[in-house]
């Protein structure tokens, strides 16, 4: 497609001003994780350390079990990720393809309670997590997050762009829903299932509220959790290791995403069915 | 799919390295415990709070006891975070042993939660320390734990109160006494020169969620939050003081209106003179400030008397059963010792809650020659009046209407005589 | 997970503060309160003006990014997207832990370039208005990049000949993008739409909690955070219920006004 210079460029200047305010404050936080406070309050400008240090990561790793942390993250991050696609993906599968009674009346209604605020559900489920012993447990982290009806609503959305007819032609050919799914629908829906499961990633990796709530020991924190450490109203906020352990935290689903880019965004430009 | 199975090879290998560490920490973990009693303590001392302290301190402690086993619980978000959590603990029916309670919610915690009176513990389980409340602790300092109907609901722990932060290279800048103000008067006063001669900002008194700092200006012009259970704050004296502040940030912005951190920030970076704020701060102003820093008193109002909210909170004991109780005490006997209470004023910056710390050998003599910025704190330990709490269920929304009126008040939509009268009934209807 | 749900409507008739054995049961009277109560409407419009900068900011621009950078940018699409997607990354603690530091009106990097030119920051966390939009910039900041991804996904996926028809044909830039382009990926525009109003609300939470707490006086406080204010911090929880069932069944009427009307005239290919 040929569309001339002139009419891009002023669309390339918005692109980069745009990224300019998006990427600064990531600037900012590197260069300030590597200051030492004192210079982060009396230097404010300076956007790179003027005394490059490691102390703010060292305060981290000396106080806290950091590498434990980690990992704990990693664990729960990685199972609710998994656990809500997969099911997610089946739920959004029988809510297009499948005919049932009650059908729209249940999708509506789950739908529905994502418009409730997550705030007042948070006794309820605490109820039920203490309930079944699973406090400060990395589980009792996982499970309150599990029901979340948001991914069934996106996958839905984009199993409905694909033909109703190519499944048709497969039941024709005698193929059963595990298969029609698995070989048909989930390589179609690549895109949305594979952004989806970024996304839920990211939230459950940066999830704090029930962190907070349910673990205890320091063994069990998880990344967010620590961070809180840091922060203190009455003492004072240690900005610049918190801004170490925000770096940690954001370098880890960052690392993710760029060893699996390349596959990444393929899936996003090889949807070509059409 | 070559990407799903590489990523299940990585969740493979990391679970399996957790597990390896688990196994690792369980052994030492069980060897260390054995049959101790298990006891939760509670608290809020996030890194730069002394976070450290109370881990050194549940360490020492646990090497030493050979019956109980002390684990510390971070909350964060302050004491309104830990009531949070605590709120959810209690309706799943547990409880941890020792809390700390932030004065704010005294009467709050008393109202709605189980507790028991240290002195009840004692009597019951140690009658060796019979007299270890008494003989340690002033009584003023214990009152402040004592809620609306008497009761001594803990033990005042972590003490701080508000001193007045001195930037004293603007202050001579501007030509001024360098040893700060003296009255809220000068505070007034110094706070117009240096915004003219310095173009800086002469003034923060600190505004987080609560009206810690508020109740000390009024207090101390001999206004009275509270008189037997109704508010009074709008007395002519109250309105007088909380006049003079909202003067000098709409009428001279000569004082800044800001968020608590934010307005810390521009005291440490030199673009605020005068900083109102706990001594809690201290290290992070000291250790931070690149130029020559100081804390004086709280200022006074001519002729009156000083009166100070004590900040911070006190230890209460939540346990249930007989063993955490008995639990509960040793381990608090444990952190009101001289040393272990001077290990937390260095910690925290805190001001040790009980007696014969500041001057002993083993305390805190030393610190205190090294800290000059801490005297000030300790000087005013005498003029330290309880944080008001307002009674009753409705005192939590009693509390939100005073900050909800700093609002209006400082953002200039309303006078604070209008604001205070306003509120005052306000309150009082709800405590009906 | 309809258990939450159910148990916040029994909340709801309720006058209970989470720890007391007894809930009293007080039937309709949390509703009245909370109808009655000014602050339900300052809350109520202040989510509108959320919604609002919100909607301006996470769809209709990026949106517009999508379908630009699909179909005008020739080169470093790449570098574009992984750039706008960065921040999507981060938390939004810590996020507004950073933003508190860099826009501080005195004496952060900002106010101090701004210096430069003359110029004084408004003191935003205490004014009225202000504080919802800078809020908004923030909660922006991270969903801006999720938001432009799956558009763009959705765009990238619309079929070639109709466009390329229409280019010979000369037709301007905006008129394939309203009468092609957003039409033929409205299945996923809907859905970043209804997101972008309930997810921006919960997102711009965090801010809201961490710097202002609700303030100068509930300015920019939003239903969301009330509820968890009324819940959390008051401890009256059976109003916070209260407020959550208006809140969802407000937006629940909308999500019918969806499904009823638009529904109609958005492209699935299953149709």
């Amino acid at each position: 497609m040929k569309i001339s210079k002139n009419i891009s460029i002023p669309w390339h200047i918005a692109f980069l001003i745009t990224i300019f305010l998006l990427i600064f404050p990531i600037v900012f936080a590197v260069g300030s994780s590597f200051t030492s406070l004192q210079d982060a309050y009396n230097h404010p400008l300076a956007l790179f350390p003027l005394n490059p240090t490691l102390e703010n990561y060292q305060a981290f790793f000396d106080s806290l079990p950091a590498i434990k942390i980690a990992i704990n993250t990693f664990i729960i991050a990685s199972v609710v990720t998994l656990f809500k696609v997969v099911t997610s993906f089946m739920a959004a599968y029988a809510f297009v393809y499948f005919i049932f009674k009650g059908k729209n009346t249940l999708y509506f209604m789950l739908i529905s309670t994502i418009f409730l605020p997550f705030t007042v559900t948070m006794i309820p489920n605490y109820l039920i997590i203490s309930n079944l012993g699973l406090s400060d447990s990395l589980w009792g982290v996982v499970l309150p997050q599990l029901a979340d009806a948001m991914g069934i609503f996106l996958l839905t959305q984009a199993l409905r762009t694909i033909p109703v007819s190519l499944i048709e032609v497969a039941r024709l050919d005698d193929m059963s829903h595990w298969q029609i799914m698995k070989d048909i629908v989930l390589p179609l829906a690549r895109p949305a299932v594979t952004s989806t499961s970024i996304w839920f990633f990211i939230t459950a990796w940066n999830e704090y509220v029930w962190p907070v709530l349910i673990l205890k020991s320091t063994e069990n924190f998880t990344l967010p959790l620590a961070l809180q450490m840091y922060i203190s109203s009455e003492g004072g906020t240690n900005f610049t290791v918190a801004m170490a352990v925000s770096v940690v935290t954001m370098i880890i689903p960052l690392a993710l995403y760029l060893m699996f880019q390349r596959y990444i965004i393929g899936t996003f430009t090889s949807s070509g069915i059409k | 799919m070559k990407t799903l199975s590489r990523f299940w090879l990585l969740f493979m290998a990391v679970v399996f390295l957790a597990a390896c560490s688990d196994e690792e920490g369980d052994s030492s973990g069980a060897a260390a415990s054995g049959d101790k009693v298990k006891i939760e303590y509670w608290h809020v001392n996030a890194e730069t709070q002394g976070g450290k302290t109370v881990e050194e301190l549940v360490k020492e402690f646990n090497a030493q006891s050979d019956t109980v086993e002390v684990v510390a619980k971070f909350n964060p978000d302050m004491y309104k975070g830990l009531m949070q959590n605590l709120q959810a603990e209690a309706a799943a029916g547990n409880a941890p042993a020792v809390v700390q309670i932030g004065w704010a919610f005294l009467d709050y915690f008393s109202n709605n939660f189980s507790y028991t009176e240290p002195q009840s513990i004692i009597d019951q389980y140690f009658t060796e320390d019979k007299t270890f409340l008494t003989d340690h602790f002033l009584p003023n300092v214990m009152d402040l734990a004592k809620n609306s109907e008497g009761s001594q609901v803990g033990i005042p722990y972590s003490l701080s109160n508000p001193v007045l932060y001195i930037n004293r290279d603007l202050l001579r800048e501007a030509g001024l006494d360098e040893n700060g103000p003296k009255t809220w008067q000068e505070v007034q006063q110094f706070s117009k020169v240096i915004k003219e001669k310095t173009g800086k900002y002469g003034f923060y008194l600190q505004e987080p969620a609560d009206n810690w700092a508020t109740q000390a200006l009024l207090e101390s012009n001999g206004a009275q939050m509270i008189t037997n259970g109704k508010a009074t704050f709008a007395s002519p004296e109250g309105i007088e003081a909380y006049s003079l502040w909202a003067d000098m940030i709409v009428k001279e912005k000569t004082a800044l209106h800001i968020g608590w951190d934010q307005g810390i920030q521009s005291f440490i970076d030199g673009n605020v003179a005068m900083l109102y704020t706990t001594i809690a701060q201290r290290s992070n102003v000291q250790n931070n400030a690149q130029f020559d820093v100081a804390t004086v008193k709280s200022p006074v109002w001519e002729g009156k008397e000083v009166k100070l909210p004590a900040g911070g909170a006190m230890l209460a004991i939540t346990a249930q059963k007989e063993e955490q109780q008995k639990a509960a005490w040793e381990f608090m006997k444990f952190l009101y010792s001289v040393e272990s209470v001077a290990k937390w004023t260095k910690g925290t910056g805190y001001v040790p809650p009980r007696e014969g710390v500041a001057d002993a050998e083993n305390g805190l003599k030393q610190f205190l020659e090294e800290n000059e910025m801490m005297q000030a704190a300790v000087d005013q330990m005498d003029v330290i009046v309880p944080w008001t709490s307002f009674p009753g269920d409705a005192g939590l929304q009693a509390e939100q209407l005073l900050l909800d009126m700093r609002d209006q008040i400082l953002g200039g939509t309303i006078t604070a005589e209008e604001g205070l009268t306003s509120t005052q009934d306000a309150i009082n209807e709800l405590l009906k | 997970m309809f258990w939450p749900f159910l148990y916040t409507i029994y909340l709801s008739f309720f006058d209970w503060n989470m720890i007391k054995p007894t809930k009293e049961f007080v039937g309709l009277q949390n509703y009245i309160e909370v109808l009655k109560d000014p602050l339900t409407y300052k809350v109520f419009g202040n989510s509108a003006v959320y919604i609002f900068i919100l909607l301006l900011l996470n769809f209709t621009v990026p949106y517009i990014f999508a379908f630009i950078l699909d179909f005008v940018i020739g080169r470093m699409k790449s570098f574009y997207k992984s750039a706008f997607f960065l921040p999507a990354f981060i938390s939004l603690v810590v996020g507004s832990i950073l933003f508190t530091w860099i826009l501080n009106p005195v004496s952060g990097p900002v106010a101090i370039v701004m210096g430069w030119f003359g110029l004084e920051m408004p003191i935003w966390s205490k004014l009225d208005g202000w504080v919802i939009f800078i809020l908004s910039l923030i909660t922006s900041w991270k969903i801006f990049g999720y938001n432009f991804i799956l558009l763009y996904a959705s765009i990238n996926g619309i079929s070639r000949e109709v466009i390329e028809a229409a280019r010979l044909d000369n037709v301007p830039l905006w008129k394939i993008f309203f009468h092609i382009v957003v039409p033929m990926s409205s299945a996923t525009g809907i859905y970043i739409f209804i997101i972008t109003i309930v997810q921006g609300l919960q997102f711009a939470f965090t801010p809201i909690k961490v710097i202002t707490q609700g303030g100068p006086n509930y300015a920019s406080s939003n239903v969301i955070y009330h509820a968890y204010h009324e819940a959390f911090v008051l401890y009256r929880t059976g109003h916070s219920a209260a407020l959550s069932i208006l809140t969802m069944v407000i937006f629940v009427i909308l999500l019918i006004v969806e499904f009823k009307y638009v529904e109609r005239g958005i492209y699935y290919e299953n149709k």
